[in-house]
C-alpha cells in the first residue's frame, strides 16, 4: 500500500507544520513516511506545498500524483488537481472549486471555536485522520505534543467528527518510528560527536542545522556563533579548532564560495575541521530554496593549491547522522577537512526509520601529549603530526605559509616536497578507514547498474522496486574515492545508467577520472526539483528500449 | 625571562632599517615586562598574523602562533579565544590587510569586544607587493597602481574603531620604542578588545620618517582623558592620515573603558579540550522518535 498526500497553501498558512503532523502521526502509528517540502523564497504568500508518501513498507521519495490533496487555497487545487489519482479527492473549504471536493464549512467551525483562520488546517487534518481511520486518542496526543495549544486540539477533534473512515490501511508495522530530516540528523550527529563550537551564517538550506544547534547549546554544553560573514565563519572555526575545540561550520554553495580561501588554509595548516555543505540550485543566487547536486566537483576541488580532503555524501537522514560522526572522527584524527555534502532534498525532507543503532565510533579530540621537542608538523609515516593545543609548554604553530616541522616559514625545495608528501600520505590511511565505513552501497539484484550519489538514493530505491534486473550502486565517499569498488561494480554490469540531479553528470566525470570508465547513458534532472521514482522508471525504460 | 627568550633564531627578512624592527622589539619588551611582573603566562600567549610584511613576525616570536590569511587575523583570533578563553591572544595585521581586505572583521571585532589585542603595522602602503596604495594612504599618493594619484580620503582607523565600540583604542609610533612598549603592555593588560594602529614609515615605498618624527606628540603629555569618548573622538580626528604642513599626530591611548567582553557574556564558552563530555547517543536521537 502506498498513499500520496499533498498539502498546499500560501506561505505563512502553516503548510510545513501540518504536513509534519501528518507524517509524524503515521510514523508514530507504525507506517513508513517520506515528507518532501517545496517552498519559494518568500515569507508570506506564494505557493508552498508538502508531499507525503505513506506506506507499510519503507519509502524514501515523493511522487507527483496524489490520492488526497489537502488544499488551503484555490491555488493549490488549480496547480495540482490534474495530478489527482483516480478515486482521489480534495479536502478543503466548501467554497473551493474542485472536481472531487470533500468540502467543509470551515469559517463556520472556526467561528464556533473562536480561533484564527489558521485553524482551517487543523480541521482539515482532523478530517483526514478520520478518513484514514487513525485513533483519535493518538491523534490528539501527537497534536498536543507538536502544538501545545488547546484550540488547535479542539479544531482537530471537530474535523475528525465531520467524516467517517473511508480508507482502510493495511496493518501497521513497528510503532514509534523515527521521523527525522537530514538537517536534524546532522545536528544530532554533531552533538553525539562532541561538538564544542558551531560557526555558521544563515543560508538556505543549511540554516536548520544552525537553528537546531543554537537551540540545544545550553542543554549539551556547546556554543553556536553566527559571525559577520562566511569568511569569518570558517577562519574563526579554524582558530577555535587550533585552540582545542571540536569545531564545525555549515553553509550552502554561495557561502562555500566565500570560504574557499580558508579551505585552502585548512589544507596547509592541517587544522581539523568539519564542514557541512548543503547544496541548492546555482549558479550564484540560482534557485535558493530548491535542490541540486551541482557542487560535487566544487566540493572536491575547492581551495587553491593541492591538498587532500574527505568528502562524503549521505543519501538519507539516517546516513546524515552516521556520516557526520565519521566526519568528525576522520577530521580530528587526521587533521583534515571533512565535507559532508548534502543538499536541500536530503536536508529538509523527513525520512522514517524503525531505529537508530548506537554508533561504533566514540568521540575523541585526538589531542596528544606534547613531546619534549614538540614539532607542530612532525613528519610521520602516516602523515599525521600529533595534534597538540596551545596553553602548555609546547609552542603550537599553524601556518598558511609552507613550513618546516616546527611550522617555521620555508621556501626550501626539500621541505616543500616533504610537506606535500606528508599531507597526501594521510589519504592512504584514510582510505583504509573508509573501506570499513561502506564507502559504496549496492542495492537490489540484476545485471544492469544504476549509479548515483547523495539524495537521489531515495527515488532510485523506490524506483528499483519496479525495475527488473537492476542493481543500484550508491557512492557515498567521493574523496578518497573508492575506485576499486566502483570499478568492480561497473565491470560486472551490462547496462550502466548514471542518475544525477544536475545538468552535466558530475559524478560521471569523477568516475571517468578515477576509473577510466565512461558512462554514456545518463538520466539528469536540472529543473531544481528532485526526481520522483516515476521519473526514473519512465526514463530507465526509455533507455532500455 | 629575557627579551631574547622570545627569539626563534629565524633570519629576519625585513629590509635593513625597516621600522618593523621597532614594533618587534616593543612587542618582545612588552611581553617580557608582563611576564616578569607575573601579569602574563607565556605558555598561554598566542600570536596571530595575516599576510603582508607584518606576517613575518610569526617567524620572529617564539610563541604559540597561527599565521593565517591576508586580512583574516581577526576572525581567526576570535575563534581562538572562543576555542580557549584562557589564552591571551595578540593579533597582528598590516594596513592593507586590515583596512582593505579585512575591514568587515575590524568593525565586528570592536562590537564583539573579544578580550584580545590587535596590532596594526600601518605604513600606509602595501609593501610586500611593492608599494601600492591602501585605504589609509594619503590622498593623492602616486603608487605603481595609482600613477594618477589616489582620489579618496583615507579611512581614519582610530575614529572607525571608536565608533564601532572598541574598548581600547591607541596609536603607536614604531620609531618610539619605549612609548610603544607601554601602549602594548597596557593593551595586553586591558580586559576587552584592544586596538593599536602603529604608524610607521616604509623606507622602501613610503618614507615618511622625517614627517612623522616632526609631527607626532604624546596624548598623555596633552592632558588627554582616555575615559572620555567625545574627547577621544575629537583627538582621533585631529590627524586625517595626510601630510599637511600643520598636521598634528597624537600618539598614545585615545580611549580605554571597561565593558563586558564576549567570553564573559557567554559563560558556556570554556577551555573545551579540558572538558570531558558524556554524550548520550540515545537521549540525543530519541527526540526524533515519533
Amino acid at each position: 500500500m502506498e498513499k500520496q498526500i499533498l498539502v498546499g497553501g500560501a506561505a505563512g498558512q502553516g503548510i510545513a507544520k501540518t504536513a509534519f503532523l501528518i507524517g509524524k502521526l503515521f510514523a508514530n502509528s507504525g507506517y513508513y513516511v517520506f515528507n518532501y517540502r517545496d517552498y519559494p523564497s518568500l515569507i508570506k504568500g506564494g505557493h508552498n506545498f508538502n508531499i507525503l508518501k505513506i506506506s507499510d513498507k519503507p519509502v524514501y521519495s515523493n511522487e507527483n500524483y496524489y490520492d488526497v490533496i489537502i488544499a488551503l487555497n484555490q491555488d493549490t487545487i488549480d496547480k495540482h488537481e490534474e495530478n489527482l489519482n483516480e478515486g482521489g479527492f480534495v479536502l478543503g473549504d466548501k467554497n473551493l472549486k474542485a472536481k472531487n471536493l470533500l468540502g467543509f464549512d470551515l469559517s463556520n467551525i472556526i467561528e464556533k471555536l473562536g480561533g484564527s483562520p489558521k485553524l482551517g488546517n487543523d480541521i482539515l487534518v482532523g478530517a483526514f485522520f478520520k478518513l484514514f481511520g487513525l485513533e483519535i486518542e493518538n491523534v490528539l496526543k501527537t497534536v498536543r505534543e507538536i502544538f501545545k495549544n488547546e484550540t488547535i486540539e479542539k479544531a482537530v477533534k471537530e474535523g475528525y467528527d465531520l467524516v467517517e473512515q473511508k480508507i482502510k490501511l493495511p496493518e501497521p508495522g513497528k510503532k514509534n518510528k523515527f521521523f527525522i530530516t537530514g538537517n536534524e540528523a546532522i545536528a544530532s550527529g554533531a552533538i553525539v560527536s562532541g561538538i564544542d563550537v558551531y560557526f555558521a551564517y544563515p543560508i538556505t538550506p543549511a540554516t536548520p542545522v544552525l537553528h537546531i544547534l543554537a537551540s540545544k547549546q545550553l542543554e549539551h554544553n556547546f556554543m553556536v556563533v553566527q559571525p559577520e560573514n562566511e569568511i569569518a565563519v570558517i577562519n574563526a572555526a579554524l582558530g577555535a579548532s587550533y585552540a582545542g575545540a571540536m569545531s564545525m561550520v555549515g553553509t550552502s554553495g554561495a557561502g562555500f564560495s566565500l570560504m574557499n580561501e580558508a579551505i585552502s588554509l585548512q589544507g596547509i595548516s592541517e587544522t581539523p575541521l568539519v564542514l557541512y555543505l548543503s547544496q541548492r540550485t546555482g549558479p550564484a543566487t540560482g534557485v535558493p530554496t530548491y535542490n541540486s547536486q551541482g557542487d560535487l566537483k566544487f566540493a572536491l576541488n575547492a581551495g587553491h593549491g593541492e591538498f587532500p580532503r574527505v568528502v562524503v555524501a549521505p543519501g538519507d537522514s539516517k546516513e546524515c547522522f552516521y556520516r557526520t560522526i565519521e566526519s568528525f572522527y576522520l577530521s580530528y584524527k587526521y587533521r583534515i577537512l571533512s565535507i559532508i555534502l548534502g543538499d536541500k532534498h536530503v536536508g529538509e525532507s523527513n525520512y522514517s526509520f524503525d531505529d537508530f543503532e548506537e554508533p561504533k565510533i566514540k568521540p575523541s579530540r585526538f589531542i596528544a601529549s606534547p613531546a619534549e621537542d614538540y614539532k607542530s608538523y612532525l613528519i610521520t609515516e602516516n602523515g599525521v603530526s600529533p595534534r597538540f593545543v596551545p596553553g602548555e609548554k609546547a609552542k603550537v604553530r599553524a601556518s598558511s605559509y609552507e613550513h618546516d616541522e616546527y611550522g617555521h616559514t620555508t621556501e626550501k625545495e626539500e621541505w616543500i616536497k616533504k610537506m606535500n608528501e606528508k599531507r597526501f600520505r594521510k589519504m592512504k590511511y584514510i582510505k583504509e578507514e573508509i573501506n570499513k565505513m561502506n564507502p559504496v552501497s549496492v542495492y537490489g539484484e540484476g545485471n544492469n547498474l544504476i549509479i548515483g550519489w547523495g539524495s537521489t538514493k531515495g527515488s532510485i530505491l523506490d524506483a528499483l522496486k519496479k525495475l527488473e534486473d537492476f542493481r543500484f550502486l550508491q557512492i557515498s565517499y567521493l574523496s578518497p574515492f573508492p575506485t576499486e569498488f566502483v570499478k568492480k561494480e561497473i565491470e560486472n554490469s551490462e547496462e550502466l545508467i548514471l542518475i544525477e540531479n544536475n545538468a552535466t553528470g558530475l559524478l560521471g566525470d569523477v568516475i571517468a577520472e578515477k576509473t577510466g570508465k565512461i558512462i554514456e547513458k545518463k538520466i539528469l534532472k536540472y529543473d531544481a526539483r528532485p526526481f520522483t521514482s516515476e521519473d526514473i522508471i519512465v526514463k530507465v525504460k526509455k533507455i532500455l528500449k | 625571562m629575557k627579551v631574547e627568550d622570545l627569539d626563534t633564531g629565524e633570519k629576519i627578512t625585513w629590509c635593513p632599517g625597516c621600522a618593523n624592527f621597532g614594533i618587534l622589539m616593543s612587542v618582545k619588551q612588552a611581553i617580557t615586562n608582563l611576564v616578569n611582573n607575573n601579569k602574563l603566562d607565556l605558555n598561554k600567549v598566542v600570536g596571530v598574523s595575516g599576510v603582508g610584511c607584518h606576517d613575518k613576525i610569526y617567524d620572529y616570536l617564539n610563541l604559540n602562533f597561527f599565521h593565517t590569511l591576508h586580512g583574516r587575523t581577526l576572525p581567526t583570533l576570535f575563534g581562538i579565544k572562543i576555542g580557549n578563553p584562557e589564552l591571551t591572544v595578540i593579533g597582528f595585521g598590516g594596513d592593507g590587510a586590515t583596512y582593505a581586505e579585512g575591514i568587515a572583521h575590524l568593525v565586528h571585532s570592536c562590537r564583539y569586544n573579544i578580550d584580545s589585542t590587535f596590532i596594526v603595522f600601518d605604513n600606509q602602503v602595501f609593501s610586500l607587493t611593492t608599494g601600492q596604495a591602501t585605504p589609509v594612504s594619503e590622498k593623492g599618493l602616486v603608487s605603481p597602481s595609482t600613477p594618477l594619484g589616489t582620489g579618496e580620503k583615507p579611512v581614519n582607523p582610530i575614529a572607525l574603531t571608536l565608533n564601532c565600540g572598541a574598548s581600547f583604542v591607541a596609536r603607536g609610533f614604531a620609531l618610539d620604542i619605549p612609548h610603544l612598549t607601554k601602549i602594548i603592555e597596557a593593551a595586553i593588560e586591558h580586559r576587552g578588545f584592544s586596538f593599536i594602529d602603529i604608524i610607521e614609515p616604509c623606507i622602501s615605498y613610503h618614507n615618511t620618517t622625517k614627517f612623522l618624527r616632526e609631527h607626532v606628540y604624546k596624548l598623555e603629555e596633552a592632558n588627554h582623558n582616555p575615559a572620555n569618548y567625545e574627547e577621544a573622538m575629537k583627538k582621533a580626528q585631529e590627524w586625517d592620515y595626510c601630510y599637511g604642513e600643520n598636521a598634528k599626530i597624537p600618539i598614545g591611548i585615545f580611549y580605554k573603558i571597561e565593558k563586558r567582553t564576549y567570553t564573559e557574556q557567554w559563560p558556556q564558552i570554556r577551555t573545551w579540550h579540558k572538558f570531558e563530555r558524556k554524550t548520550d547517543f540515545r537521549k540525543i536521537i530519541e527526540r526524533y522518535r515519533s
